[in-house]
C-alpha cells in the first residue's frame, strides 16, 4: 500500500543564516506568498553561522498568518524535552495552531559535546528520543490532572505539572533512515521526514515504508497514522531530462505525483532558498500534483484502508 | 546615590497561557504608549504561563521599536550555550532590541520536577557566574576559533564562537541576597529586584554591596543600572504606596531615583488603562522632576564606558573625542560586535576603532578624526580587498557598510546611484526587476567601493566592459574633508583617476552608473581533465579570443593531485536563447575529456549570489597578477610550469578584451586595455609563489590588475600603471592628497613639487 492517501502539502526548507536575518524571514514570507503550506528551518545549535531555530520559528510565526512552521529537525540533545514541550505548546497557542514538531536524535556528537551537550551512541540517542517523545506528549496531555512522571534512562521528569495544551494536535515528525528509528516512527511518531538527497536508491524508500508500517501495525496503529514527508531539492529548467526534479514544472509534478502514488509521500519540502522556485512550486507544481494524484486516487479506489483526504 | 542613568520605563506583561492574544496585545500597547521596554517573567515549570523565550521572540516579531527582556530568565533550567546563540539571534532579528534579565533559579522543587538537577543556593550562584562568562565568551567569539570555557556547571569544549549580537546585550540580574549582589558588582550590567520583595532599606544596602564589589573589581558603580519591578494602581486619592493619582506616584517614585539610584521602573499593570496612565502621565512627569533635581544637584548623567570596554582600548586613539555622530555606531575591541568587524574576507585584523559613518558628512567627520590620531587608517566598503588592506592592527577603520543605498535615478537612461557599502549581489538583485545588470565580477559578496574604484573584471566583461566603464559620476570625500562631485565636466582629472586608482584619492561615497539591459544568461561550468596543461591553455585562449563578445569565460586550475590537472571553465553567455548558449559553448567541448558539465539559463543575480556568513579571514593573502595579450605557446608553457610546481592552490585566467579594449588606454587610470587575459595565482606562501612567478610569468606580463595583486615590492606600482598614467596620477595625488592619507591600497606617491602636470 504505497499511497497512504494523505492530503498533499508543500513547503520550504530555509537556511537560517544569521549573516542576513531579514533575508531568512523574507523567504518564510515568500513561502506564504507562494501559497505553500509549510516553512521549515534546519536546527544546528552548535553552528554559529545559523540563527537559533527556535527563536527564528517564533519570530517568523509572528510575521506570518497562514503558513505552518516546523524545525527540520529539532536537535533534541541540545533542547531538553520538558522545556521543548512547553515551548512548542506556547508557539502553537500563539500562532493559532500553526506549529508542527520535526524532531531529530542528534548526529554531530562532537559539536553537541562542545556545546556542553551529551554524547550518545546511535542506539542511546534513539532511546533518548523515544523518552523525549513520551515527555513531550505527556506534558501536552492535559486530559489528566495527574502530574507527569517519566523515569527514563536519559530523560526524567518527576512530578511536573502538565500543560499548556497546544492549540491543535501538534504532529511529531522524525528525520530517519535506519530501521531502529523507522520502527520508533511506526510506534510513536506522526510523520517520517527523510531527505531525498540522502536516498541512494528509491527502492530503499519502499523498504523503509514497510518497516514503519509493520511497526505501526504491531503497535496497534495503522500505517496511515504516519505521514511521509520528503525534503527535496532540484532546479527548474525549460528542458525535460532524465534526472529527478530537474526540468519544467510539469515534469516535477509528474515525478512528485509518482512519489506520492508509488512511495506514499504526501508532503514535499523544497530546499534552495530561492523565492522564484518557491513561487513555481506553490503556483504551478503543487496544483498539478494535486490534480494528478486526485485523478489517480479517484480512478483506483481499490484499497479500502486508504482514506483519501483528511 | 543617584547613578545618573537615563530614566527608562517598562511594562511587566503576565504571560498567561490561557490568553495568548491578550498578552501580545498588551505588549503592543506598551510599544504604542512609547514605553522603552516590555518584559516577561520566566517560570518554565508553570504551565499557566507561556514559555518565555518563545513569547519574547513572538513579541519581537510583532513590534518594531520597543526593547524586550525576560524578567528574569531562569538560568537553572536553560543551558547557556544554546541561550547565547538564541539571544544573539533574537538581537539580530529584532535589530538590537534584546536585553537580558537573568536569575539563578528559585523554586527548586518545580525545577527538579522538570528533570533539571537541584542546586544549593551557593551552587546556583556559581552556576550563574559561569553562565555569564559563557554567554559573553560566545558573543565575543567567532566561528573560526573554537572556545574552551572551563566550568563546574557549564563548560564549552571546542564550541564555535558567535554570532555576535547586534548590540552589546546588557545582563541584568534579579537578586536579593549579598552573594548575588557581589556577583552583580563584579560582573553584571544591572540589578533588577522587585519592590514587593524588598523591605525598607534593602535597596540602599544592596546598592552598597554592589558598589563595593564594583569598585573592588575596578569598575565604576555607574556601569550598573538599577531596575525595579513595581506594582500599583491609579485612583483619585492617594491610599498608600503607589495607589492614587499620577502626581502621588511621581512623588513616591522620585526618591527611588534620587536616593536609591533606580534608572528603570518596570510596571506590572493590571491592564492597558493603568499602563497608559503610567506611560503618559507618570513617566513624563517623573522624568521632568528627576531632570530638575539632577540639575539642581549637578548630578553627572549619561552612560559611562564600562571597564571591560576601557580595558581593551588601544594606545594612540583618543576615544573620548570621537565625534558624537559617530560614537553611537562606532565599534571598539570591547564591544559585542567587534568580532564581526575586525577581520576582512582574506585578512585577520585587530583595529582599535571601527567607525561606521551613515552619510557623506559623517564620512568627512570620521576622516578628520582619523587624521588627527597617530594610528593607521583603513577604508573599507565590504572587506573583500585583496590588494586593499581594509583592516589593520591598532588603527582606525572607516567602514562604509551603512552607506549601502541603491537607487534608480532615471529609468530612461538607466542611471543608477549606488553607495560603496552595497555588495554586488545586492546590486544584481536590485537591478534585475528592471531587466538590467551591471557587469562587476564573479562574486556577490564583493563591495561596490573597492571594485568600482579599481576596474571590475566580471562575467559580462567582453560584452559590457569593465565596471568603471559604466561610471558617469562619483561623489568623493577628499583628504581635506571636502565632498566633491566628479564627472566628465567637473573635476575631470579626478574622475579619470578614480576609474582605476580611486583608493589613492579619497573615499567615494556614491557612484552613478549607466547600467545595461541584460536578461537571463547562459551559465556553464565545464570541468576538464587538462592532462596537457600548456596545450589546454593555448587552445582555450584561442577559442576565447575568437568567440563572439557575448561569451566571457574564466578558467580555474587547482593544485595538481596525483599528477592530474583538473581545469574548470566557467562561462557566461549573455543570451537567454538556449540555442545561442549551446552554440557558443559547443567549441569548448573539444578542449579535453569532460569530467563534469552543467549548463543553465539563469537570472544574472543567480551567478553573483551574495554568500552567507561573516568574515573570518586570518593572516595575509599571497597573490600575484598579470595582464597578458595572448596565451602564446611560450606563456602557456610557463603557466604549466607554475601549475606543476604546486606553489599555487588557485590559478585563474579571466578573459577580458572585447568591450574592455574599446576604451582608449588614456581614458581611465585603468590603462591596460589591450590585454585579453587577466592571470592570477593564490599561493600558500609569498616567497615560493614569487620565486616561480617572477621567473615564469612576469616576463610575459604586460601590466597587472591591482585588485588581484598583493606583492608589496615597489616595481608593482609601475606594472599597475604605465608611465604616462602614473605621472598623471602622481600629479593629481599631489593636489588632492599631498600628505598621502590614502595609502592602504597600491599607493601612488604624490608627485614631488616642481614636476609639471601631464595635460588632460
Ligand atoms: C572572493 C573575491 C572575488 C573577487 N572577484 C572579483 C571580480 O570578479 N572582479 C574584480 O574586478 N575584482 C574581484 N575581486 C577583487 C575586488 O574587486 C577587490 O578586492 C575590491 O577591492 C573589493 O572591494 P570591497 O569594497 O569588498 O573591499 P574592501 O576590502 O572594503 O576595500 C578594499 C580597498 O578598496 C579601497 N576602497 C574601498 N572602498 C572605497 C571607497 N568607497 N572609496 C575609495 N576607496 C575604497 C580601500 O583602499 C580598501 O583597502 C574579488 C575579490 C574577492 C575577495
Amino acid at each position: 500500500m504505497p499511497d497512504y492517501g494523505h492530503d498533499l502539502t508543500f513547503g520550504t526548507f530555509i537556511t537560517p543564516t544569521n549573516a542576513a536575518p531579514a533575508t531568512v524571514v523574507d523567504l518564510a514570507k515568500a513561502t506564504e506568498a507562494a501559497g505553500l503550506d509549510l516553512a521549515t528551518f534546519q536546527d544546528h545549535p552548535y553552528q554559529a553561522g545559523f540563527l537559533d531555530t527556535w527563536t527564528l520559528l517564533s519570530y517568523v510565526a509572528a510575521q506570518t498568518e497562514r503558513v505552518s512552521l516546523s524545525a527540520n529537525v529539532i536537535n533534541l540533545p541540545l533542547r531538553p524535552p520538558a522545556m521543548l514541550a512547553r515551548a512548542a505548546a506556547s508557539l502553537d497557542l500563539l500562532s493559532g495552531g500553526r506549529f508542527e514538531l520535526g524532531l531529530g536524535a542528534g548526529a554531530f556528537w562532537d559539536a553537541i559535546g562542545a556545546m556542553g551537550g551529551p554524547r550518545r551512541t546511535p542506539g542511546e540517542s534513539i532511546t533518548a528520543l523515544s523518552e523525549g517523545i513520551d515527555i513531550i506528549r505527556g506534558l501536552w496531555d492535559t486530559s489528566t490532572r495527574e502530574r507527569l512522571v517519566v523515569d527514563g534512562e536519559f530523560y526524567r521528569v518527576d512530578g511536573a505539572k502538565r500543560g499548556p495544551a497546544p492549540a491543535h494536535d501538534i504532529q511529531i515528525w522524525l528525520g530517519a533512515y535506519k530501521p531502529r528509528m523507522l520502527r520508533l516512527i511506526g510506534r510513536k511518531a506522526d510523520g517520517w521526514l527523510p531527505s531525498l538527497g540522502y536516498v541512494k536508491d528509491l527502492n530503499d524508500l519502499t523498504t523503509s515504508n514497510a518497516t514503519i508500517d509493520e511497526a505501526a501495525l504491531a503497535a496497534g496503529r495503522t500505517p496511515g497514522d504516519v505521514r511521509r514527508l520528503l525534503n527535496i531539492g532540484g532546479t527548474f529548467s525549460a528542458q525535460r531530462g532524465d534526472a529527478l526534479l530537474s526540468g519544467p514544472p510539469e515534469q516535477w509534478a509528474e515525478q512528485l505525483a509518482d512519489l506520492t502514488l508509488e512511495y506514499g509521500f504526501s508532503t514535499y519540502i523544497l530546499s534552495g532558498d530561492d523565492a522564484r522556485s518557491m513561487m513555481i512550486l506553490g503556483q504551478e507544481v503543487a496544483p498539478a500534483v494535486r490534480e494528478l494524484v486526485r485523478a489517480e486516487r479517484g480512478a483506483d479506489r481499490t484499497d479500502p484502508t486508504s482514506a483519501v483526504g483528511r | 546615590m543617584d547613578y545618573g542613568h537615563h530614566l527608562e520605563f517598562g511594562a511587566f506583561v503576565n504571560p498567561d497561557s490561557a490568553d495568548p492574544a491578550g498578552v501580545v496585545d498588551l505588549a503592543r500597547r506598551a510599544e504604542e504608549l512609547g514605553l522603552d521596554l516590555v518584559t516577561v517573567q520566566d517560570h518554565p515549570y508553570q504551565p499557566a504561563l507561556l514559555e518565555t523565550w518563545t513569547l519574547l521572540s513572538w513579541i519581537a516579531g510583532s513590534t518594531d521599536r520597543i526593547r524586550i527582556a525576560p524578567n528574569v530568565l531562569n538560568m537553572a533550567i536553560r543551558p547557556p550555550a544554546v541561550l547565547a546563540r538564541a539571544a544573539a539571534s533574537l538581537d539580530l532579528l529584532s535589530g538590537g532590541r534584546l536585553e537580558l534579565g537573568l536569575g539563578a533559579g528559585h523554586f527548586w522543587d518545580a525545577i527538579a520536577a522538570m528533570g533539571t538537577p537541584r542546586l544549593s543556593p551557593g551552587e546556583s550562584v556559581d552556576a550563574l557566574t559561569e553562565a555569564i562568562e559563557l554567554l559573553r565568551a560566545v558573543w565575543a567569539g567567532d566561528a573560526s576559533s573554537p572556545l574552551e570555557v572551563p566550568g563546574a556547571f557549564h563548560a564549552l569544549d571546542g564550541a564555535q564562537g558567535g554570532p555576535a549580537p547586534a548590540h552589546t546585550i546588557p545582563l541584568w540580574i534579579g537578586a536579593l541576597k549579598p552573594r548575588m549582589q557581589r556577583l552583580i558588582g563584579a560582573k553584571a550590567d544591572g540589578w533588577w529586584p522587585s519592590l514587593g520583595r524588598l523591605a525598607p532599606g534593602d535597596l540602599a544596602a544592596g546598592n552598597a554591596v554592589i558598589d563595593t564589589a564594583a569598585t573592588e573589581a575596578g569598575r565604576d558603580p555607574r556601569e550598573i543600572r538599577r531596575l525595579l519591578n513595581i506594582t500599583g494602581s491609579f485612583g483619585p486619592t492617594a491610599q498608600g504606596e503607589l495607589s492614587g493619582p499620577p502626581s502621588a506616584w511621581v512623588e513616591q517614585l522620585l526618591p527611588y531615583v534620587l536616593d536609591d539610584g533606580v534608572g528603570t521602573f518596570v510596571y506590572a499593570a493590571s491592564g492597558g488603562a493603568d499602563l497608559e496612565r503610567f506611560a503618559t502621565e507618570v513617566a513624563p512627569a517623573l522624568r521632568e522632576a528627576v531632570a530638575a533635581e539632577r540639575h539642581a544637584r549637578s548630578t553627572p548623567v549619561g552612560a559611562v564606558v564600562p571597564l571591560a570596554v576601557r580595558a581593551k582600548r588601544r594606545e594612540g586613539i583618543d576615544y573620548d573625542t570621537v565625534p558624537a555622530a559617530l560614537a553611537a555606531t562606532a565599534v571598539e575591541p570591547g564591544h559585542a560586535g567587534f568580532a564581526g568587524v575586525r577581520n576582512t574576507y582574506l585578512r585577520g585584523g585587530s583595529p582599535g576603532l571601527v567607525l561606521r559613518p551613515g552619510d557623506a558628512d559623517e564620512v568627512a567627520q570620521a576622516l578628520a578624526f582619523a587624521r588627527s590620531q597617530p594610528v593607521p587608517l583603513a577604508v573599507r566598503s565590504a572587506g573583500h580587498g585583496i590588494s586593499g588592506r581594509s583592516t589593520n592592527d591598532g588603527g582606525i577603520v572607516i567602514d562604509l557598510s551603512r552607506l549601502n543605498g541603491i537607487e534608480v535615478l532615471d529609468v530612461d537612461t538607466r542611471r543608477v546611484r549606488i553607495e560603496p557599502g552595497a555588495r554586488w549581489g545586492e546590486v544584481a538583485q536590485a537591478l534585475h526587476p528592471h531587466g538590467w545588470a551591471l557587469s562587476s565580477g564573479d562574486f556577490g559578496g564583493v563591495g561596490v567601493g573597492g571594485l568600482a574604484t579599481a576596474g571590475g573584471i566580471g562575467w559580462l566583461g567582453r560584452k559590457h566592459g569593465l565596471t568603471i566603464d559604466h561610471l558617469r559620476a562619483v561623489e568623493i570625500v577628499l583628504a581635506d574633508g571636502a565632498l566633491v562631485r566628479a564627472d566628465a565636466e567637473h573635476h575631470p582629472d579626478l574622475f579619470w583617476a578614480v576609474r582605476g586608482a580611486g583608493a589613492n584619492l579619497g573615499i567615494v561615497t556614491a557612484f552613478e552608473f549607466e547600467v545595461d539591459e541584460v536578461g537571463d544568461v547562459g551559465f556553464a561550468q565545464l570541468v576538464f581533465d587538462a592532462g596537457n596543461v600548456a596545450t589546454f591553455l593555448e587552445n582555450w585562449g584561442a577559442l576565447q579570443e575568437a568567440a563572439p563578445r557575448d561569451l566571457t569565460s574564466f578558467l580555474i586550475i587547482g593544485r595538481p593531485r596525483g599528477g592530474q590537472v583538473v581545469a574548470t571553465v566557467m562561462a557566461t553567455v549573455d543570451s537567454d536563447d538556449p540555442d545561442t548558449v549551446i552554440s557558443r559553448l559547443q567549441p569548448f567541448a573539444t578542449l579535453g575529456p569532460l569530467l563534469q558539465q552543467a549548463v543553465q539559463i539563469l537570472p544574472y543575480p543567480a551567478i553573483v549570489a551574495t554568500p552567507d556568513g561573516g568574515q573570518h579571514g586570518q593572516g595575509e593573502p599571497a597573490t600575484r597578477s598579470a595582464l597578458v595579450e595572448h596565451l602564446t605557446p611560450e606563456f602557456a608553457a610557463a603557466a604549466a610550469k607554475l601549475i606543476h610546481s604546486g606553489v599555487s592552490y588557485f590559478f585563474q585566467i579571466r578573459s577580458v578584451g572585447g568591450a574592455v579594449a574599446d576604451v582608449p588606454p588614456e581614458e581611465t587610470a585603468y590603462a591596460h586595455r589591450s590585454a585579453n587575459f587577466s592571470v592570477t595565482a593564490f599561493g600558500a606562501g609569498r616567497t615560493r609563489l614569487d620565486a616561480v612567478w617572477d621567473t615564469q610569468i612576469q616576463p610575459h606580463a604586460n601590466g597587472l590588475y591591482l585588485s588581484f595583486e598583493t606583492d608589496p615590492r615597489p616595481e608593482r606600482i609601475a606594472d599597475a600603471f604605465p608611465p604616462a598614467t602614473l605621472a598623471r596620477l602622481r600629479e593629481i595625488k599631489a593636489r588632492v592628497d599631498p600628505e598621502n592619507v590614502f595609502r592602504d591600497n597600491f599607493n601612488v606617491a604624490p608627485a614631488e613639487p616642481g614636476i609639471t602636470a601631464v595635460a588632460g
